[in-house]
């Protein structure tokens, strides 16, 4: 349990990191930050919404702390201010309906994506120099040196505009009821295809490599040999010997990949224009529509957290030797 | 060093990563001088390959080639000099930590790993968005939200050198901290260095395409990453120009798969565990009439004239050669030698438990009417365990630990006939007690017994189906000498409990000498002599026997009647015989 509350701990003051980052990138920006990034907003905005956005943001005349509490009590009542795309919505609105695409598509396809690429891993370096690690191991690594949001771009152009097997953009119909109903569901399903197997695609390769390797290492330690000493059966010894432990490292592996595999798929929503918050991202930057984008810095970094604590829980209960340190 | 850079030179990933990569770098500097400028408009938009345009046309009318060729340029010089920054802030960061240590760790970990949880385009969006344009911001940017897994690498390797033995003599001989570090630490890190930027230039490449194609680049620069950005903008999917988009991403790709190839040649190189085994001809052992002879009475294991070969880069390597011994029941027969004599390869080679770039080329193993050597997979799994078990030096390290000890002696009982988890773990328990653990120890996880403890359950393992011979390589040697006592014991009286025969491999001559009824002494391979614990103590003939002996002083002085050496002679006799131990075979 101790070690669960110190990982907690560590979450937390991240976590402070980031607010306080989110909070002084803006005050570094060169010349009068505060001004400069209103400058932009002057006559494209209701007066009553930059008061809305200073409040928000603590830009006010007050010194430095006053206004860094200010922006803490606005953060934790939920107030992130209102978006100037998406007028006169609140930021925390806009990105709790992205967020919920996002942590769907990109949740799904991640773990999906880890789970079968770790299996063919194990298969991998189990037959050493078979057909699936000579041939499939190189192929998935070469394709996941495309950029994630190619990959989609092609699957989009390939199977969308091509083939027209699957829908070209959005999450799901516009002629569609959104609510809990098979048809809806499966409508859902059909937008999620090609996003999600270019998430998968692009990253499978990483996985499979890096349970591959540990693998080969797995497999050359005594706990193996004594495994096939005692003639217990291939499968497993492969599985439950070899398998079981080389999944510790990566399991940690997933956990501090996940903040660059999410970037990733942040990118391929936009291909699709998938209403997630990587479409959100963009929308932000293209409309500078700075409220929004450093409301979806501060919520999917706290995803990003959210996420490591659960893979260290994880990692806590697949493991007895850390569960004993705890 | 050179030798590492030949080596590289002759792998074969590193070769076509190299070479891709080279044509990269070509093409960024000259490239530009050969194609059309990418920013003219010099056709009508959209229109597919031709010969006027070996690529086509974007959705405004410029040439793809020229914008493919002239994009490489910047998007690898940004790539290089992230990847260079990236290196050097990471590896300062990374290297002070681990070399200060204490306060000054503690304060630099914590910082690297919150940044390495904070996921880094994000942060490098909002970072972007209030700097000014231009590529010095996508090198800052980049860099910000990249440094912490470098510092985090490189502050593991610092802490593991630091504790290195030169780096401790340079300490004590009172070299400054800056010359230590620029001396003894830098210089063995280069291989780090290398690989790790080598990897950050891949990161680079990939962030700054993805930031550029979000039109947070500058978009009026001709790179990747806007090609990329305005192919989206331009429609190239709605109108289907997929050659828009095709040429930039397989060049982003080529790269990409290039710098992987690299990394991973330098992971092989440093790490052969990774590299392919040579490959083994198929097992065709000779068969002699000697050795198909049926088993004489009162001999439970014959093994003769075994052969056993290593494929090695350079060919194959004999290192056992023809080694015939009897074992009979209830015997315990002892196997001496130096490290690499071939003794630990016997005992593996029992159970046909050798690693994969060994092979058993001549010879046979016959253990009642079993003929070892013929047998096929699932015969040989059956025999393992059921006929011969083993100890191992390692058995602290070789209890899976993820598992149990119940569960690890369920799996052995249940490979081997029907067995419920609540006999399994019964049985567990009565072997637990055999040994002189407690049976509650049942519920335990290896980490939870100490070095001795493990060791006990190794060989209540290895008793788990009663198999009519163990074999225990060096089972006791990471013992300290009151708990190899002990443990050795505690065999020879269940030895006479069980009438089990035992193959005991050890350096340890004295040891052996002790425990054994008989002995062989290996010598490169060949077993040079056989006989009786006690005529090879008293009156040894072959050299090497005498040899080993004698560097032993307290057994020649103990057991040679009347002709006591003095100390002297003991010390000059000891130092020639362990010189030609080292230097004899390996």
């Amino acid at each position: 349990m101790r070690y669960a509350l110190r990982r907690l701990g560590f979450y937390l003051l991240a976590a402070w990191a980031s607010l306080t980052l989110n909070f002084v990138i803006p005050r570094l920006a060169p010349g009068d930050p505060a001004t400069a990034m209103f400058a932009r907003f002057e006559g494209r905005i209701q007066p009553e919404a930059m008061d809305a956005l200073r409040a928000a943001f603590g830009f006010t005349d007050a010194p430095m702390p006053v206004q860094y509490f200010t922006y803490l009590r606005h953060l934790f009542a939920g107030d992130l201010g209102l978006s100037y795309a998406y007028y006169p919505s609140r930021v925390s609105e806009v990105i709790g309906t992205g967020l919920v695409w996002t942590l769907g598509l990109a949740g799904c396809a991640v773990i999906f994506s880890f789970v079968l690429g770790s299996f063919l891993g194990v298969l991998a370096a189990w037959n050493r120099g078979g057909w699936l690690d000579s041939v499939v191991t190189p192929v998935l690594a070469f394709l996941g040196a495309f950029p994630y949001f190619w990959l989609a771009m092609l699957a989009l152009y390939l199977f969308g505009f091509g083939l027209g097997w699957f829908p070209l953009r959005h999450a799901y119909s516009h002629d569609m009821e959104p609510g809990l109903s098979f048809a809806f569901a499966a409508d859902v399903a059909r937008h999620a295809v090609l996003p999600a197997a270019s998430i998968v695609v692009a990253t499978l390769g990483g996985w499979m490599l890096s349970m591959r390797n540990t693998m080969v290492a797995t497999l050359g330690t005594d706990t193996l040999r004594l495994a096939h000493a005692k003639g217990l059966p291939p499968r497993q010894v492969m599985l439950r010997y070899a398998a079981r432990n080389a999944l510790l490292p990566n399991v940690t592996g997933f956990g501090m990949a996940l903040g660059f595999v999410l970037s990733g798929s942040l990118l391929t929503e936009i291909v699709f224009s998938y209403p997630g918050t990587g479409y959100l991202l963009i929308l932000a930057v293209r409309n500078q529509d700075y409220p929004l984008m450093q409301g979806l810095f501060l919520v999917i970094t706290l995803a990003v957290l959210a996420a490591n604590f659960a893979v260290d829980l994880l990692c806590l209960w697949l493991d007895p030797r850390t569960r004993a340190h705890a | 060093m050179r030798d590492s850079i030949r080596s590289l030179l002759r792998h074969r990933k590193a070769a076509v990563g190299g070479s891709i990569l080279l044509f990269f770098l070509v093409l960024a500097l000259v490239g530009p001088w050969l194609v059309m400028d990418p920013t003219d408009l010099v056709g009508r938009p959209h229109q597919p390959p031709s010969r006027a345009h070996l690529f086509g046309t974007t959705g405004q009318g410029q040439d793809v080639l020229a914008q493919t060729v002239v994009g490489a340029r910047e998007t690898l010089a940004v790539g290089f000099a992230v990847g260079a920054l990236v290196t050097l802030v990471g590896a300062l960061v990374g290297v002070t930590a681990g070399y200060l240590g204490r306060r000054v760790d503690d304060a630099l970990s914590l910082t690297t790993n919150v940044f390495l949880v904070i996921p880094g385009l994000p942060l490098a969006i909002v970072l972007g968005a209030y700097l000014p344009s231009g590529p010095m911001r996508m090198v800052a940017v980049l860099t910000v939200a990249g440094w912490a897994w470098n510092a985090r690498v490189f502050r593991a390797e610092a802490l593991a050198l630091r504790n290195r033995d030169f780096v401790a003599a340079a300490v004590v001989v009172g070299e400054s901290r800056s010359r230590i570090v620029a001396r003894e630490l830098l210089p063995n890190m280069a291989s780090l260095v290398g690989s790790s930027f080598i990897g950050n230039t891949l990161y680079a490449v990939g962030a700054q395409v993805g930031l550029e194609f979000l039109g947070l680049g500058d978009v009026g620069s001709v790179t990747w990453g806007t090609n990329l950005y305005w192919a989206g903008n331009d429609a190239a999917l709605l109108t289907r120009s997929w050659w828009i988009f095709v040429p930039t991403g397989v060049c982003i790709a080529l790269v990409g798969f290039s710098l992987t190839l690299l990394s991973s040649a330098i992971d092989e190189l440093t790490n052969p565990a990774l590299r392919a085994p040579p490959a083994v001809a198929p097992f065709t052992p000779a068969v002699t009439a000697a050795q198909t002879e049926p088993l004489p009475p009162g001999v439970l294991l014959s093994v003769r004239e075994l052969c056993v070969d290593y494929a090695t880069e350079r060919g194959r390597s004999r290192v056992v050669d023809s080694v015939s011994f009897d074992i009979a029941p209830g015997e315990v027969f002892g196997l001496a030698g130096e490290s690499g004599s071939g003794k630990s390869t016997i005992g593996y080679g029992l159970l046909r438990l050798l690693p994969p770039a060994a092979s058993i080329s001549q010879g046979r193993i016959l253990l009642g009417d079993t003929d070892v050597t013929a047998l096929g997979a699932d015969a040989l799994r059956a025999f393992r365990w059921a006929q011969v078990s083993m100890v191992f030096q390692s058995a602290m390290s070789a209890l899976n630990p993820v598992l149990t000890l119940g569960e690890q002696f369920h799996d052995t009982l249940a490979a081997h006939g029907p067995s419920s988890r609540a006999s399994s773990y019964a049985r567990a328990r009565e072997l637990l007690a055999m040994v002189g653990l407690e049976p509650k120890l049942v519920n335990a996880w290896p980490h939870q017994l100490s070095g001795g403890m493990r060791q006990r359950v190794g060989i209540a393992l290895a008793l788990a189906l009663q198999p009519k011979l163990v074999v225990m390589d060096e089972p006791t040697t990471a013992l300290d000498v009151v708990v190899q006592k002990e443990l050795l014991q505690r065999v020879l009286e269940l030895k006479s409990r069980l009438g089990f025969a035992v193959l005991f491999i050890t350096h340890d001559l004295p040891l052996l000498l002790a425990l054994a009824d008989r002995v062989g002494i290996l010598q490169g391979g060949k077993l040079v002599e056989v006989d009786t614990a006690q005529r090879i103590r008293t009156e040894a003939r072959h050299p090497y026997t005498r040899l080993l002996l004698s560097s032993f002083p307290h057994l020649t002085a103990a057991d040679s009647d009347g002709a006591l050496p003095d100390a002297a002679l003991a010390a000059t006799e000891l130092a020639p015989a362990r010189t030609a131990l080292r230097g004899g075979h390996r």
